[in-house]
């Protein structure tokens, strides 16, 4: 999505991204499906709307971040 | 198996091609009636791996009937060279792909023809706007049934219903220049169905081809393109020892390589039966071994599990010479440019060697395990061809005579003797639809005799034949050793009454040095006499490989002014001695 990962910041989502269409958003969450093996539920899927939300579906799958 | 990178790959790979561009160009238009998002990215990164520039229209979603009904719509003004129409069975059976006995046998056999029928009109009606050449995705056959097990024991279900339209459709466009199907159904049988279709994806945004699959499907499309531009390989060079056999035959010996029914030799019969089955259809077979001769040679002639022949090879190679130079003179040989070929070796430096030396040639990176190798030939994009001519069918064959052409060549003791000795007949002929698909394949591939290099699809010959301003017609050249086809055409622009003007003028690479351009030209030039015509011009439009044909204007007494080359009428130039024409 062209953002340097130094800038991105939790509260981040569609509104504040500009290449995070809703398209380019599911490809993100498909790579973290592969990388860490997790399934995610349509639900959640819709659900996202900011990284935070991206970061709080992995932590119930276990994946925390620092 | 071929591993498939991921449409993030793509998609970041494709932001770096912003501004570049390649010699190569084309026009790509996407219609679907579902989302393909990603796709655009990955045949842009596929196409500039094959030094192609990509320009690709996306049309808006689920609106392909009024991109092409509508002359005005963006899709006809992007004027795209070729189109993907992207369907799928949900699309088309709507209600009926979840409810198939809803319907009376009668009427649903009716809609099949209504749905048939409105593709056809689409095609029909942009056929008429359009000379691009179109692709159409034929429907996937949906495994679930709501009857499950007893479906196969109903009259006409989905599968059956399915069945008729992608019959129906293949029947349609099976001898149509424009028109070509892309095999949906079997590529989602060979990814399978619960990979391809994913639910979730499907729910969310409509995207039915799962993103995990979407460059497999790209790969789908690049067959298609690399058929269109020409691009297609026409020589397998082959290693023998881990490659054809397994096992090294100086250390092993005869009776000790891998070779037969048993495993693992019987990876190996697989695998000549796959490469014997690409030489069927047009591909030339050469060899390049590091090897003692005799003992390889002893292997290919006598071994009782050998598939392959020594006669199904144009060019074999078997010495201590390094591969590269092994393939200079195998290109050399045959009379075919070095991004003809693909070279099969096993080992990774002979791999890398010539790689790194001749980036022509395509190199596969064959798999570590030789019960894959099949399946990996198979899988190779680069002999994808749309339509196999006769001229494809016999190249295998042509190519052994020409083996035995090159021994005559060696034993006379001039030039002037062996081409008397060939016995050569041209047959020279208006292009019709029969020799079309040749022609255009002609045209569109070669390099090396070729006065213009002018590209023409199909459908653009297909117009010139039919415009009166405009004289195509090709050669067709016999020797005693055999028929080598279609294998010389000829364009010619009425520019007025008084002069013709050679648009294009070419030859096979298999047919050179044997005076058939000046027969060919002797030919233009008697016609044009019948027509009152003063000169001939002509443009040489050179390249980095029409070396070959620099010297052919002036040597036909042509002369030059300004960008043209001229031939006056009058000037004699005789029809080659040991020439027959038929005409």
């Amino acid at each position: 999505m062209k953002i340097p990962e130094s800038s991105l910041i939790d509260t981040m989502g569609p509104e504040s991204i500009e290449n995070w269409t809703s398209f380019n958003g599911y490809v993100l969450l498909h790579e973290l499906e592969t990388g860490f093996d997790v399934k995610f539920t349509i639900d959640e899927i819709m659900d996202v709307t900011t990284i935070a939300d991206i970061k709080r579906h992995l932590k119930n799958k276990g994946i925390i971040f620092d | 198996m071929n591993s498939e990178k991921t449409l993030s790959y793509f998609i970041n790979e494709s932001e770096k091609l912003v501004g570049k561009k390649f010699k190569k160009k084309i026009r790509i238009a996407l219609l679907s009636s579902y989302t393909v998002n990603g796709l655009k990215e990955i045949v842009q990164v596929k196409c500039a791996e094959y030094g192609i520039s990509a320009f690709i229209y996306e049309g808006p979603y689920n609106q392909y009937s009024q991109e092409i009904l509508n002359v005005n719509s963006n899709f006809y003004k992007f004027k795209p060279d070729i189109v993907f129409l992207i369907i799928d069975s949900r699309g088309i059976f709507d209600e009926l792909y979840h409810f198939p006995y809803l319907k009376p046998i009668d009427q649903k056999k009716i809609l099949i023809t209504e749905k048939i029928s409105e593709i056809n009109y689409l095609v029909d009606f942009f056929t008429k706007q359009s000379n691009a050449t179109m692709i159409i995705s034929n429907l996937n056959i949906p495994t679930d049934s709501p009857y499950g097990i007893s479906e196969q024991k109903l009259d006409y279900g989905l599968s059956d219903m399915i069945q008729e339209f992608n019959s129906a459709l293949n029947f349609k466009y099976k001898n149509s220049e424009h028109i070509a199907i892309l095999d949906f159904n079997s590529f989602v049988s060979k990814h399978g169905e619960d990979n391809i279709f994913d639910p979730k994806q499907y729910f969310f945004g409509d995207i039915r081809i799962n993103i995990k699959f979407l460059p497999q499907y790209g790969e789908e499309i690049m067959k298609f393109l690399i058929s269109f531009l020409g691009l297609t390989k026409k020589c397998l060079v082959l290693d023998l020892d881990n490659t054809l056999w397994g096992g090294i035959v100086g250390e092993d010996g005869f009776n000790g390589i891998k070779l037969g029914p048993e495993p693992p030799g019987n990876v190996f019969v697989e695998f000549q039966k796959t490469i014997l089955s690409l030489h069927q259809r047009g591909i030339i077979l050469a060899i390049n071994s590091k090897n003692n001769f005799d003992d390889a040679m002893q292997v290919i002639r006598k071994h009782p599990y050998m598939i392959l022949n020594e006669n199904h090879f144009s060019s074999i190679k078997i010495n201590w010479n390094d591969k590269v130079s092994n393939i200079k003179q195998i290109a050399e040989e045959l009379n075919i440019g070095l991004d003809s070929i693909v070279f099969l070796d096993d080992d990774k430096v002979n791999q890398e060697f010539v790689k790194s030396t001749l980036p022509d040639v395509f190199v596969p990176e064959l798999p570590e395990d030789p019960s894959m190798y099949s399946k990996y030939l198979q899988n190779l994009i680069q002999f994808s061809i749309l339509k196999i001519t006769n001229e494809d069918k016999q190249r295998g064959k042509m190519y052994s005579q020409q083996k035995i052409r090159n021994e005559l060549k060696i034993s006379s003791p001039d030039l002037t003797t062996f081409l008397k000795k060939l016995n050569l007949k041209i047959t020279i002929k208006k292009v019709d639809e029969f020799s079309l698909p040749r022609v255009s394949q002609l045209i569109l591939k070669t390099n090396q005799f070729n006065l213009t290099t002018k590209r023409y699809q199909e459908s653009e010959i297909n117009l010139m034949i039919n415009d009166p301003n405009f004289f195509i017609g090709y050669v067709n050249v016999k020797d005693k050793f055999g028929d080598n086809g279609i294998t010389g055409v000829f364009i010619i622009k009425k520019e007025s009454k008084k002069i013709w003007i050679i648009d294009t003028f070419l030859l096979s690479c298999r047919v050179m040095g044997r005076d058939i351009e000046k027969g060919m030209f002797v030919y233009i030039v008697n016609e044009a006499k019948k027509h009152n015509i003063g000169q001939i011009k002509s443009k040489f439009i050179p390249t980095q490989k029409n070396k070959p044909i620099e010297d052919f204007l002036p040597n036909c007494n042509f002369k030059k002014e300004d960008d043209y080359w001229t031939y006056m009428i009058e000037s004699e130039l005789p029809f080659p001695k040991f020439l027959e024409l038929e005409v």
